[in-house]
Formats: C-alpha cells, sequence, structure tokens
C-alpha cells in the first residue's frame, strides 16, 4: 500500500487498524501525521455540539404561531391582584404611554451605544435598560383588567414572555457586548415591550 | 449523544412536560423549547451557515413538534425524536434550495486532487495540540454543503454511517467517502488558517 492508497482506504476504515494500513502507517510518519490529524479534527468536532443559542426572536414566532394555531391553552395565574391602574395613578394615565417611549428611546440608546464603545462603557449604558423591564408592568395588567378582563391572561402571558426575552437577551449582550445579532435581538425584545404598552394604551383609550 | 445538563428545580421532568404539552400547556411547550433550543439551533446552524436561515429552521422543527407532540409515544427518546425531526426539516430546506445534501461525485474530484498534492508539500504547516473552536466553526462552515451535511451529522451530531445513508437519502459507501473528503478539506482548511498565522506574526 502506497500513500494514495492509504488515504483512499481512510474512507472506508477510517481508524487506519486494518493490516495493510498499519503496515504502511509503521513506515511513514506522513500518514502517520495525516491519521492523527483527521483524529484531531473529529474529536474537536464533537466539541460543537449544542455551541449556538438561538435569538429570543425564535421562542416568541414559536409561541405567536402556536397560539395562532390554537395548540396553546392560556394557562391561569395566580398572581395577587392589586389596586386597580386608574385609582392608584388617575390623572397620570399618560404615565403608560410615556413609559413605552422610554423603552424605545433606551432601546435607540442602547443600539447607538453598540457602536465602536469601549466595553466598560457599554456595560454603564446597559444598566438603567435592565432597570427598564420591569417598568409598570402591573399597572399595565390592572389596566388591561379593568377595560378588558378577558385579555388580562393574555397581556400577562405576553408580558412575562417579553420581560423573559428582554432578561434573555441581556445575558447574551452582556456575554458578548460587541455581537451586533445580540444588540438586535435585545432592541427586538424592548420594541416587543413597547408594543404591548402601546396597544394596552390604545384599548384603554377607546 | 450527549444530553444537556439538568436542572436542580422543581421543574417537572421532561415526561411530565411532554404529557403536559400534548395538554396544550404553554410552560410545558417552553420548557421543551428551553432544554433543546441550543442543540436544535446548533445543528441548524451548522448545517446551513447561515444564523437568520438556522433560526427560520430551528422555529419550524419545534413548531412541527409541538404539532406532532400528541402522536409522541415514548418508544424512542424525545431529544432522538426531536434531532431526528430537526435533521428532516433542514434536509428538506436544502433540498428546495436545490443545494446537495451528497455532493456530486464529479464536482469534487478537483478537490480531491488538490488535497492529495498538498498533503506531501514540503512545507505543510502541522495540525498538533487542540484546535480553535472558532476556527473550526469557521472552517465546517466554508466546506461545499454536501461534504458539510455528512461532517455535522457524523462528527458533530454522533451519527451513524448507516443512519445517515437513511436520513440523507444516499449509500453507506457515499456517506464514508464524503465525511473522508470533508474531513480532508478542513484538514487544508485549518492548516491554511495556521500557516496565514504564523505568516502574519513572523511579518507583524
Amino acid at each position: 500500500m502506497n500513500c494514495v492508497e492509504l488515504q483512499q482506504s481512510l474512507a472506508e476504515v477510517e481508524d487506519g487498524n486494518s493490516l495493510e494500513q498499519r503496515a504502511h502507517l509503521r513506515s511513514c510518519p506522513a500518514c502517520s501525521a495525516l491519521l492523527r490529524e483527521l483524529r484531531l479534527i473529529a474529536a474537536a468536532a464533537a466539541e460543537l455540539q449544542s455551541a449556538n443559542e438561538p435569538s429570543p426572536r425564535v421562542w416568541q414566532s414559536i409561541q405567536f404561531a402556536l397560539r395562532e394555531e390554537g395548540l396553546i391553552r392560556p394557562q391561569r395565574n395566580a398572581r395577587p391582584t392589586l389596586p386597580s391602574f386608574s385609582a392608584r395613578w388617575g390623572s397620570m394615565r399618560w404615565l403608560v404611554p410615556a413609559a413605552a417611549m422610554l423603552l424605545l428611546a433606551l432601546g435607540i440608546y442602547v443600539r447607538r451605544a453598540s457602536l465602536p464603545t469601549p466595553l466598560t462603557q457599554q456595560a454603564k449604558v446597559l444598566v438603567p435598560v435592565a432597570n427598564a423591564s420591569d417598568l409598570n408592568d402591573d399597572d399595565l395588567l390592572q389596566e388591561v383588567a379593568a377595560d378588558a378582563p378577558a385579555m388580562r391572561t393574555q397581556y400577562e402571558e405576553n408580558l412575562r414572555q417579553v420581560n423573559e426575552s428582554i432578561r434573555d437577551a441581556q445575558g447574551v449582550v452582556d456575554e458578548s457586548p460587541n455581537d451586533p445579532d445580540a444588540r438586535r435581538s435585545l432592541m427586538d425584545a424592548y420594541q416587543q415591550k413597547s408594543m404591548l404598552f402601546e396597544m394596552a394604551m390604545d384599548r384603554s383609550l377607546q | 449523544m450527549t444530553e444537556p445538563k439538568q436542572h436542580q428545580s422543581t421543574e417537572p421532568s421532561e415526561a411530565e412536560a411532554i404529557e403536559r404539552a400534548k395538554q396544550g400547556d404553554a410552560e410545558a411547550f417552553r420548557l421543551l423549547y428551553d432544554k433543546h433550543k441550543r442543540r436544535v439551533y446548533s445543528l441548524c446552524l451548522r448545517m446551513t451557515a447561515n444564523t437568520a436561515e438556522a433560526e427560520d429552521l430551528a422555529q419550524e422543527a419545534f413548531l412541527q413538534l409541538y404539532r406532532k407532540i400528541a402522536t409522541f409515544r415514548g418508544e424512542s427518546a424525545f431529544s432522538t425524536w426531536l434531532h431526528r425531526l430537526s435533521v428532516n426539516v433542514v434536509l428538506m430546506h436544502l433540498r428546495k434550495k436545490s443545494l446537495p445534501v451528497v455532493s456530486l461525485e464529479e464536482t469534487t474530484q478537483g478537490t480531491e486532487d488538490d488535497t492529495q498534492k498538498r498533503d506531501f508539500g514540503a512545507d505543510d504547516v502541522a495540525l498538533t495540540g487542540s484546535i480553535d473552536r472558532l476556527q473550526l466553526q469557521r472552517a465546517v462552515e466554508s466546506l461545499p454543503p454536501g461534504y458539510r451535511t455528512i461532517f455535522v451529522l457524523h462528527d458533530i451530531e454522533g451519527y451513524e454511517h448507516n443512519e445517515i445513508a437513511r436520513i440523507a437519502g444516499c449509500s453507506i459507501g457515499n456517506s464514508k467517502s464524503q465525511l473522508h473528503k470533508a474531513r480532508m478539506k478542513l484538514r487544508d482548511l485549518l492548516k491554511m488558517n495556521r500557516a496565514e498565522k504564523a505568516e502574519k506574526s513572523r511579518v507583524g
């Protein structure tokens, strides 16, 4: 067996353990090195399994499709009821769209800050954004419950999901601050939350 | 094939989550997704080498899973079932794009000849030590689609040649041959990468 034949035979007997292969490998350092390198590649490849995390967009889309197809049965949530939004805030209802706008503005700020910025500065930029994910959620739910009780569960679930997406996306951004996909996912998550607030406000003003 | 680590918590077991998902429990769908998302998405990403396509395919794989979950009877492991389903989704997608699931022999002859000539070149860079994960990932992405499919299924995902032959619709011999060529091509790519790095550090 010569070197070319050895190479061709590795397709069939990849570990190089046939009698003919072993005879050739004993006398050929180049082919021995080749076999070692192919084994190294195969071993390294196994480490690549499950290495990547999909963006939060994937679950959002799946969840949306599941709802559209009626595959998800909404779950009842046993959270304690809070005083009504209107009673607590009265003429301050304008805070809801303002909160939505603030979320959008923060999102835009994050995107701008994602351009070439030192990592330490980027981390600082993200602090207020992370806190904003809890902004007035209970008030929004109370408002929805007051105007359209049947929609409360839906909004509650949507809020929970979108907050989870923000946390997930923020985690990915924290791990890879310079990854544009991660930042885009975070922006998308904030925009979805902003849309939820706007939808709730539209409903309450009707 | 390895399974993701289980969390120490009050979360329901996978079997419980499957039963609850059959009843339309949103949280159960989410639990199953969280447990398997990395594996499914990584598979899609490796086989397409495209983030957007991989996300769409992972989404499609999970949707198909949830649509069919009522038919899951537990004869095989859930992860195996999901994984096979995901592979089918990706292969179907590649076929729709008219990309070869398995490389055509005539398109690879040149590559093979080139590879053999380079293997015995005087200035070969040795591939020793550990292989950088990112470099390998990029090299896999740059493989021709047919090579990539077989390499991903065998060396990354752990399928046997007889399983690949059945899934990809090729012969076992073809699967073995494609895998060998994929590894040889990867070896070339990784060596070229190392040679370039060595040259850069020598010059710079």
